[in-house]
């Protein structure tokens, strides 16, 4: 067995094998690997370089590791390795005497412990040997040694208890027995769990033991878990988890009501080394208020549940004012505040609209643990004895000053009271308003932090008198008091010495206010009685077991074991009194295992001179074919990477990189999100668009149109390449709504009747390339169908087409070219634009008039800038289609023999007057310049 | 060692690419800066003045008759202006012949990463290159042992036929045989044969008093020897093997042998009035193909009064 470690060698001496691993290291590190095989065209001349002398190739450092470790693993195995090998005691015949932890920690875990006693009564029945069961929870059973088989029954019996176990009180039987028996041998099986005496327990037991064979049976299994301190604060419910060692990091807590059903679950980690945490039910108050049991979930054991009673359900609070206005002016009224101080952690009942009087009784009736005066004065005497039978009981009465209570002679107070009170800081006052001093340290308000911004201006004065300073919670910074507080029978009397509302004080502003009421309200479940209209004779009450916890943590009957205990009962649970619900079953009172303040500490038994065990809870195991295995491994990877080294896989990699290359090319896009892609195909377009002059067409999806508008510009583009100096890309087709316009001089755009108007963004973009200089070449292509009427009007289906387009366009006023429009003379000198026809009219932007004679002299006007649109009927793209062997693809009309020619002209022309702009305006005029130059 | 299989399929593949790479390299060389040398320089291939009086079409120069020559040599109409006789000279125009040795040996089958080509692929392009462009210029090509000098046009296509049907064993240097007096011989190899075989080779070459150019293409890995670790060189040819145990310390010294061996080359051409120069695979083929055209310009003004001993000698 290695220490710590359940694991044990069939030939502990074949380990020393492990001794050559560093002569294996030196021969590993000098065996060089394979060299790679180049084929090298100049190898001649290296065999005339004088062989220089060749430090040995060392093996790399973690392949030789590699080797090491593959070699240690064949001697580790060969050595035998068992893992969780089978305990046993030691061989003597002397009888077993075996100490059983029991109590609700060992619960958890039982079933390896009996496992474990199982297996040494078995061993110790096959070697003849006695053995005595020595259960620790049981200091009072004889111990006798019996025969394997019969504590082999016993043990089946045994099963854990619900209550924390004291193993000290087991210590004189123990020693009995064992001066009784003489040689024996102790085996304990522990549970890890120090419940309070164990140092002592310890010292004790090596007192008693002393030169027996101990062995201490402990680890090997999860250390338990317990619950305690369930609180259903404000917010939330929380329970603090605790464990004694490492072991479970986190968990779930479940919640489950009286019936056992499921309410909630939380979850819990504990901190590496922290021993405690906490889980918290964020749950309705409502709900919270069902939770009868906590536990968690798969930990088997008493320790594990937290029972809930009443005690944890949020108390409701009767609030009585006395006031009449808090009707009228409900968000100055003191029920206001006392409602939003008390709601956070309390149901709070109003009074409602009835006589203070009648609220009160109605409260009374309704057996509220906690009422809340707000400044009411004098009550009918049939009141006030109902008032203190109710306090007597254990309710808490908490009133609250006011100018009524003032003028009152009253006692249902805790301390004496002037009449009239006192007014602090007003204008016939010498005093400033006070603050608030401190909390005395035996109130309930104990360690509350002393607010600084909370001023007093009016409170009631108590009169001076010996007990006053016993029963003054708090107190202002002149020492007169401000909360008094009086017990009275099992009930509180508190009294705030200032009124709810903010008239006297602003004390109900302040968050002291909240924490001081939840203070009481705290008081005041442990105060009142657990069951209403019980027995007057509290001391002597007592309630009967209803439902027991087993040490599994189970509901069962109460075992006969089980006392009554007192109604007051507070503490934890123990033999007589086991955990789980006493008393009536509508209104139980819970017992726990762990009281509130009790956590689990570790059992350190390194004071005991033991030989130490492990509960083994899984089968011993042959490690050797894992090791085997794992070596075969490390042999196959050095065999890979030898290979790799010697540049046979290299070499397979260099070829295959190539490939490799273009699959992560390949695969590379796809992983790229969507939008990139998009990108890239507008990056594409763009470039396709900007890296040649390219002329345009507007897409229409009418597939004829668009293959004759295709060819036609295709053929202008061949045209253009063979008369003038632009060597234009083939033509591009552009949808207006997608594509980036701004790179095109001209689109041409065939208007094809009945065609669907263009999108708003398509407008939208066309328009911007128009204000932008880009020029829109329309074409209805419908010369011929109407030729144009007054004034070149049409109503042809293109027409109206076209209208419908432009009428969402910013078009500026049009005018049909007139002769000395520069679009005439910017290449060629024409008169008109024919197409395919050739009595449409060409429309473009009207130039500014100028009356000036000399303008009007001029050969050719040009605007400042470019004609943004161009509108014609002729079908221009249709006299300049020409199929892929040259020829026009569509027959002319009228057809004269020049007409496709001036058909080119006329697309040059334009061409030319989108890209040189009023150029050729200036340029008529060059010789009159360079003749006025050379004057 | 490479089996010759594989090499011949390799050496196909490269003759294919070359041939189609070569004409665009041929075509890509700007005519017109080819026809302005040839009119500045007055040296080109081809059918051109020789400087010197010959068969030919130019007018020389008129000289003296000497008594014994044939009369009908005797310009009557130069003659007629004097009392003295002479006689109208030509200028001698001749056409070159150009013997190309693209070494296709299995040692040129070598690419390291850096390279774009093969040594082989690259020998092949330029050697196809040049090929058509001589023949354009009117110069006669041919490749010993494979073709026979021919100024057809379709040079590369003969070339090419003529390499993939051949199945003699593939030499690195050229084969010993005499080229005329006049022409010229350029060796493209990796030229990793021993110094002893270069110069018996560049001796037989030279014995006619033919002139060359020696180019030697390399790939950038022979160059720098990137090699590091322990690895085994194998020479593809005859398959000898030698181990380097930290081949990076080997470097330093590859690239003084390597250095000694070109100059041993350089000595010998230099004897010759031979050109040799050194190309590696990574950078251009049009670069060595401009050198070698111009090369071979300066080289003829260079070695002309030895070519035109030569000839008279003849």
């Amino acid at each position: 067995m290695i220490a710590g470690l359940p694991l044990s060698f069939l030939e502990p001496m074949l380990l020393l094998g492990l001794l050559s691993l560093p002569v294996l290291w030196w021969l590993l590190r000098v065996m060089p690997p394979r060299p790679r095989r180049i084929e090298f065209p100049p190898t001649r001349l290296l065999f005339d370089i004088a062989p220089r002398e060749e430090t040995p190739s060392r093996t790399p450092w973690w392949l030789t590791a590699l080797r090491l470790a593959a070699a240690a693993l064949v001697i580790l195995a060969a050595a035998g390795p068992i893992w969780n090998p089978p305990v046993g005691a030691s061989a003597s015949h002397a009888p077993l005497a075996i100490l059983i932890d029991d109590g609700w920690s060992a619960a958890a875990s039982w079933d390896a412990r009996v496992k474990a006693a199982d297996e040494l009564i078995s061993n110790a029945s096959n070697e003849r040997r006695g053995v005595a069961l020595i259960p620790l929870s049981e200091p009072t059973r004889d111990i006798t040694i019996m025969p394997g088989g019969t504590a082999r029954v016993a043990l089946r019996q045994l099963s854990p208890k619900p209550y924390s176990i004291e193993r000290t009180e087991s210590l004189g039987t123990i020693d009995r027995f064992l001066k009784a028996t003489g040689d024996c041998e102790v085996i304990w099986l522990s549970d890890g769990v120090d419940s309070g005496h164990g140092a002592d327990f310890l010292q004790g037991l090596k007192k008693v033991v002393g030169d027996r064979t101990v062995t201490v049976f402990e680890g090997g299994t999860a250390p338990a878990l317990a619950l305690a301190a369930a609180e259903n604060a404000a917010a939330k419910m929380t329970v603090k988890v605790l464990r004694a060692g490492g072991g479970v990091a986190s968990g779930a807590v479940r919640g489950l009501d009286q019936k056992g059903s499921p309410i909630g679950e939380a979850h819990f980690g504990f901190a590496p080394g922290e021993r405690e945490t906490e889980a918290s039910f964020d749950l309705p108050v409502e709900l919270r208020n069902d939770i009868a049991r906590l536990e968690i979930s798969g930990e088997r054991s008493a320790g594990a549940v937290q029972l809930l009673d009443k005690r944890w359900r949020r108390r409701a609070v009767g609030v009585v004012s006395g006031s009449s206005a808090d009707v009228a002016q409900p968000l100055l009224a003191s029920t206001f505040y006392l409602t939003r101080a008390l709601s956070p952690f309390a149901d709070v009942r109003l009074g409602g609209h009835g006589a203070p009087q009648q609220a009160i009784s109605q409260f009374l009736d309704q057996k509220l643990p906690m009422m809340v005066l707000a400044d009411v004065g004098t009550l009918s005497p049939e009141l006030r004895e109902r008032i203190d039978a109710w306090i007597e009981r254990g309710g808490v009465l908490v009133r609250f000053a006011g100018p009524r209570l003032a003028q009152a002679d009253d006692d249902l107070v805790p301390v004496k009271l002037r009449r009239g009170g006192r007014s602090l800081g007003g204008s016939l006052t010498w005093e400033k308003p006070q603050h608030l001093a401190a909390f005395a340290a035996d109130s309930p308000f104990a360690g509350l932090a002393v607010p600084k911004d909370v001023t007093v201006n009016r409170q009631v004065l108590a009169e001076p008198d010996a007990v006053l300073p016993t029963k003054s919670w708090a107190s202002l910074e002149d020492g007169t008091p401000l909360v008094t507080g009086e017990h009275r029978g099992k009930g509180l009397l508190v009294l705030f010495h200032v009124s709810a509302d903010v008239r006297w004080s602003d004390l109900p502003l302040s968050g002291s206010f909240v924490e001081m009421l939840r203070r009481i309200v705290d008081i005041s479940g442990y105060a009142s009685g657990p069951a209403p209209g019980a027995a007057s004779a509290a001391s002597t009450e007592t309630v009967a077991p209803l439902h027991i916890l087993d040490g599994f943590g189970a509901f069962g009957p109460p075992p006969s074991t089980a006392k009554p205990l007192a109604a007051d009962f507070r503490s934890r649970a123990t033999l007589d009194h086991p955990p789980g619900f006493y008393g009536p079953a509508d209104g139980p009172l819970a017992v726990n295992t762990l009281a509130a303040t009790d956590r689990v500490t570790p059992l350190d038994t390194s004071v005991l001179n033991a030989r130490r065990a492990s509960y083994t809870n899984s089968e011993p195991r042959d490690l050797r074919g894992i090791l085997l295995t794992t070596a075969l491994a490390l042999f196959l990877i050095d065999a890979v990477v030898v290979a790799f080294l010697g540049g046979g896989i290299a070499g397979l990699l260099r070829r295959r990189a190539a490939p490799a290359a273009l699959m992560l090319a390949l695969l590379l896009p796809m992983a790229m999100p969507a939008p990139t892609r998009a990108d890239s195909a507008a990056d594409q377009f763009a470039i396709k668009a900007t890296t040649q002059t390219r002329l345009a067409y507007v897409v229409t999806g009418n597939a004829d149109v668009d293959n004759i508008v295709k060819a036609g510009l295709s053929g202008l583009t061949l045209f253009l390449a063979q008369r003038t100096a632009l060597e234009a890309g083939d033509p591009v087709g552009v949808d207006p709504a997608h594509d980036e316009l701004a790179f095109f001089p001209l689109i041409y755009w065939p208007v094809v009747p009945g065609a669907p108007k263009p999108p708003q963004a398509a407008i939208d973009k066309i328009d911007a390339y128009m204000k932008q200089g880009g020029t829109v070449l329309f074409d209805t292509r419908d010369a011929i169908e109407a030729p144009p009427g007054e004034n070149g009007a049409s109503q042809t289906p293109g027409m109206q087409t076209l209208r419908e387009i432009l009428s969402s366009l910013d078009v500026p006023e049009l005018e049909p070219v007139p002769r000395e429009h520069v679009l005439t003379k910017t290449f060629y000198l024409l008169r008109d634009f024919p197409g395919r026809f050739d009595t449409g009219q060409t429309w473009v932007e009207a130039l500014p008039r100028n009356e000036d004679d000399d303008t009007a002299s001029r050969p050719a006007r040009g605007g400042d800038g470019v004609s943004p649109i161009i509108i014609t009927s002729n079908d221009l793209a249709g006299a300049w289609a020409i199929r892929p062997d040259g020829q026009p693809m569509l027959p002319l009309s009228p057809g004269e023999p020049r007409q496709r020619e001036f058909a080119f002209r006329a697309g040059v022309n334009i061409v030319m007057y989108t890209l040189t702009g009023n150029y050729k305006a200036d340029q008529v005029h060059a010789p009159a310049l360079i003749e006025r130059l050379g004057q | 060692m490479v089996p010759a299989a594989a090499h011949n399929t390799r050496e196909i593949e490269a003759v294919r690419r070359a041939d189609g790479e070569s004409r665009t390299l041929a075509a890509s060389l700007p005519r017109l800066v080819l026809e302005a040398r040839r009119i500045a320089a007055n040296v080109i291939h081809g059918l051109h003045g020789r400087r010197r009086a010959g068969a030919g079409e130019s007018f020389w120069q008129y000289r003296r008759f000497v008594s014994g020559e044939p009369a009908q040599r005797v310009d009557w109409r130069r003659s007629a202006r004097d009392d003295l006789l002479y006689v109208r000279e030509q200028e001698w125009e001749a056409a070159h012949t150009i013997w190309l040795w693209p070494d296709r040996s299995p040692s040129m089958a070598f690419a390291s990463k850096e390279a774009r080509d093969s040594k082989l692929e690259r020998a092949l392009i330029v050697a196809f290159a040049l090929a058509e462009l001589l023949v354009e210029g009117g110069e006669r090509v041919g490749i010993p042992g494979l073709v026979s000098p021919t100024a057809s046009r379709s040079i590369i296509d003969k070339m090419a036929q003529a390499m993939l049907h051949d199945d003699t064993a593939r030499l690195s240097l050229p084969p010993s045989f005499v080229p005329s007096p006049l022409s010229e011989v350029v060796v493209l190899s990796d030229f990793w044969s021993s110094i002893a075989d270069i110069r018996t080779m560049l001796g037989g070459l030279s014995a006619s008093g033919a002139h060359g150019t020696l180019i030697q293409i390399v790939d950038p890995a022979e160059e720098i020897f990137p090699y590091s670790g322990r690895v085994e060189f194998v020479e593809p040819e005859n398959g000898n093997v030698i181990l380097a145990g930290r081949a990076e310390s080997w470097a330093n010294d590859y690239v003084a042998r390597l250095a000694l061996h070109r100059e041993q080359i350089r000595i010998e051409t230099g004897k010759l009035g031979w050109l040799f120069s050194t190309h590696t695979t990574s950078r251009s083929a049009a670069e060595l193909l401009l050198f070698l055209h111009s090369g071979m310009m300066v080289n003829k003004g260079i070695a002309r009064g030895t070519t035109v001993e030569a000839g008279r000698s003849a």
